[in-house]
């Protein structure tokens, strides 16, 4: 804030100009309201919603590598079998037409998988441009209905990722912001998560067949994890042969680059499930399936183009950064101030303080923001408010100002103008 | 923001995934046909068939099928690898660089998302969050805090003050307390809608029995309500006309939202609209930030204040912050911004230190005036 940089003289020559002032400030006070976004922060604040355009994306890019995969299968099969009817000498002409006729509408069936899958990949096309025009109808008139819409997909962003999905759903539902929030594609991960939490690997293993190459790619290690546990289940069940043998199939193949842990998973076999050796105990422990569900949650994300924390955590972390000054946490904190209460102030806790290179004043009266065109004046008892509150406090009691603080009483004219720059 | 290069580039997406399809499907057919071809063959049973189901295999292999999918399918491959990278080119594509890595307790951002539900009047959602999520059943005090004002508001959409009148009677003292005249405003809305009925009498013993205690204080806009009875019938062409204007209903509910909040303790606006509000304004720059220190990830995790300074709109400020431009230091209770005679205010310790602790006068670094320390004044905000 900049408050009049060079003001020649002293309070004496001022009182003409608050006159100017004042009229101003009425003017300025019902157009700022209008103009309380500029166009830049605006563009600045679009530019953070790469996850909202990006996860549908992910999901159309899958739906089409997946049904390319099954027509390049389908057409492969298709013309090698009709390779093999025409070799093949020993087949009577109406096998060969039967076998030919199968093949025909073998392919008639991938080509109502086509369009079936056609469908689809339109269905998932139509809501990336959705969300693209999403982004361009912010409109400044309707910037507050649009805010609104952000903050409920930053919450149901929050709940999916939660696993609270009745709750997902039903703001989805009630807003009408289905196609702008992503339940459809954390229905997937929603199927791998409750099955872990049943300690059960199947479908995390299916999840990670169905992946392999993106997480190959980004060399996770998720499904190395997931057979450890597996193992773990076995030794845990005393059924060392088959441990043994699981670990010869599924485990010897990572050993190339996970030797260590393969070693210390393999020494249970001989310290049993229950163990008091600190190292291997951990490995029993039920909350390795918390960690493991935590582990898909990160891998699924990533695989979606999704930020690894929700938005919510993010953006509140950010804006309680922002706001937090060491005045949040005196007892006379306005209510509006989110910091008021104690819920945000235990989040806020670990976070930095907001850093300040300008001064900014609000006035204890109007709680408005003192500056060129409100200017802060001074009472003879060096109490600071707004010309705009002090003016109207004279207009109303004969030219006289009482303190709203320490009830000191003076006169208009004694007040003198503060320059704050 | 360019969305038109993004449109296009999603497009060429759309476009190639089309014509991929049509060549699957173009493909399937070719071989159907050839197939088809075969069949009639083996059926004429003419001696020559297998020569010529040879030849047909042999066709079949040259038009390979296969290959043919694989150029449209490369073609589909580069568009669906160029959109996401004009994405992370035009939008930021990893706003969690400027997290740190602090786990927020999700007991309290739950109760604090339930209470927003609450008071944004989605009792339903709020009651589904503290069914789904543990520990949250403290937030279920904000539900009847804010039921009432939800039954206020809803009835008022249906043009039916009457719950608001109730509410306003019964804290008519608070109100007044807040220097509030809402309370007569429900009843000035009230009386218009009788009026607007056409029952003047009526309006008029509504008048009586609920102005009288205003008219202490509000003479002027009570005379205008009377007025009115003249022009019962024909209001809209009265002088009149602009006290039917909806906007009065809405200005009037949003004064009796922040009156009810305020009595109640609590803010207007939904706490977690506010905070998330001001994270969005301060990610950008937080952001632009971390990409220049990429090198001091450390430090950010640690650090006790925030290393840039984040202009947030004037929505968002909420105390009076000074600092003074010599030291640029955030004044303290024991620094405490002090005014010169010529009215420039700087922080105690810069004045102390212009004149070596009092020992001597200077000149004010703003303006051409000289100061003595004993005329300076602290300041309170």
């Amino acid at each position: 804030m900049e408050i009049d940089p060079l003001p020649n003289g002293t309070g004496s020559a001022d009182t003409t100009s608050t006159e100017t002032t004042i009229t101003k400030t009425a003017t300025t006070a019902a157009s700022n309201t209008a103009l309380s976004s500029n166009p830049s922060q605006l563009t600045e604040s679009l530019k953070l919603e790469h996850q909202f355009l990006r996860v549908p994306f992910e999901h159309l890019k899958k739906t089409i590598r997946a049904n390319h995969r099954t027509a390049e299968k389908e057409v492969s099969a298709v013309v090698s079998s009709f390779a093999d009817v025409t070799d093949s000498n020993g087949l009577s002409n109406d096998d060969a037409v039967l076998s030919l006729t199968s093949l025909v509408s073998r392919l008639q069936g991938l080509k109502r998988k086509l369009d079936e899958g056609n469908r689809t990949e339109n269905l998932q096309a139509q809501r990336c441009r959705v969300r693209l025009d999403h982004l361009e109808s912010t409109d400044a008139e309707y910037l507050s209905v649009w805010n609104n819409v952000r903050l409920k997909r930053i919450l149901v962003d929050y709940m999916l990722r939660m696993s609270y999905y009745d709750t997902a759903m039903k703001l989805a539902q009630s807003s009408n912001i289905e196609e702008l929030v992503d339940i459809e594609v954390f229905q997937e991960a929603k199927k791998v998560i409750d099955a872990l939490r049943n300690q059960d690997v199947g479908p995390a293993l299916a999840w990670c067949a169905d992946n392999k190459s993106r997480l190959k790619k980004s060399k996770s290690k998720f499904e190395f994890q997931l057979r450890l546990q597996e193992f773990i289940e076995l030794v845990r069940a005393e059924n060392y042969m088959r441990a043994i043998l699981y670990a010869r199939r599924y485990l010897a193949p990572w050993g190339a680059t996970n030797l260590k842990e393969l070693q210390q998973v393999m020494t249970t076999l001989a310290f049993r499930s229950n163990t008091e050796c600190a190292k291997y105990k951990v490995l029993f422990d039920p909350k390795q399936w918390d960690f493991l569900v935590d582990q898909f949650k990160q891998e699924f994300y990533g695989l979606y183009g999704m930020t690894p924390e929700p938005l919510l955590n993010i953006c509140l972390q950010a804006g309680l950064s922002a706001l937090k000054t060491p005045y949040c946490y005196e007892d006379d904190c306005t209510k509006e101030d989110p910091l008021s209460q104690d819920n945000f102030r235990k989040l806020a806790m670990p976070l930095p303080y907001s850093k300040q290179h300008h001064s900014k004043l609000v006035c204890y009266i109007t709680k408005e923001l003192m500056d060129t065109e409100n200017p802060p004046q001074v009472l003879p008892n060096g109490y600071v408010y707004s010309t705009k509150a002090l003016k109207e406090m004279a207009e109303k009691n004969n030219g006289k100002i009482t303190c709203p603080r320490t009830g000191l009483v003076c006169n208009y004219s004694e007040l003198v103008k503060a320059y704050i720059s | 923001m360019e969305f038109n290069s993004l449109k296009d580039s999603f497009e060429r997406v759309a476009k190639k995934q089309k014509v991929s399809y049509s060549k699957t499907h173009k493909v399937a057919d070719l071989i159907v046909q050839e197939i088809d071809k075969a069949i009639q063959m083996v059926q004429s049973s003419t001696l020559e068939y297998k020569s010529k189901l040879a030849e047909l295999k042999k066709k079949l292999q040259e038009v390979s099928p296969l290959s043919q999918l694989e150029g449209t399918q490369k073609e589909l491959n580069i568009a669906l690898s160029k959109y996401p990278k004009a994405l992370e080119k035009v939008l930021n594509p990893d706003i969690s660089k400027a997290y740190r890595n602090i786990e927020f307790d999700s007991r309290v951002v739950n109760q604090i998302i339930a209470c927003h539900f609450y008071r944004q009047g989605l009792f339903e959602i709020g009651d589904c969050l503290i069914a789904e999520a543990q520990d949250v059943e403290a937030a279920a005090t904000m539900k009847l805090l804010f039921q009432e004002l939800h039954q206020i508001l809803e009835a008022m959409k249906s043009w039916n003050l009457k719950p608001a009148l109730k509410w306003a009677a019964a804290n008519s003292d608070k109100l007044k307390e807040n220097g509030s005249d809402l309370h007569l405003r429900l009843h000035h809305l009230q009386f218009l809608k009788i009026l607007q009925k056409g029952s003047r009498d009526e309006a008029l013993k509504y008048a009586r029995t609920n102005f009288v205690s205003f008219a202490g204080n509000h003479m002027a806009e009570i005379q205008k309500l009377m007025g009115c009875l003249l022009y019962s019938d024909r209001l809209h062409e009265s002088p009149y006309a602009h006290l039917l204007s909806s906007t009065n209903w809405d200005t009037v509910t949003e004064k009796l939202t922040r009156q009810f909040c305020n009595l109640l303790g609590k803010s207007y606006e939904s706490p977690l609209s506010v905070a998330i509000a001001a994270g969005i304004q301060s990610l950008p720059p937080l952001l632009k930030f971390m990409t220049v220190m990429a090198g001091k990830k450390h430090e950010w995790q640690t650090t006790k204040q925030l290393p840039v300074p984040i202009e947030l709109d004037k929505e968002f400020q909420f105390h009076s912050i000074f600092v003074c431009p010599v030291s640029k230091e955030q004044s303290t209770d024991d620094n405490p911004p002090m005014m010169l005679s010529c009215g420039h205010v700087l922080c105690k310790q810069s004045i102390n230190k212009m004149s070596k602790n009092g020992s001597k006068s200077f000149k004010c670094p703003y303006c051409p005036t000289g100061i003595n320390l004993t005329q300076c004044r602290q300041l309170m905000f």
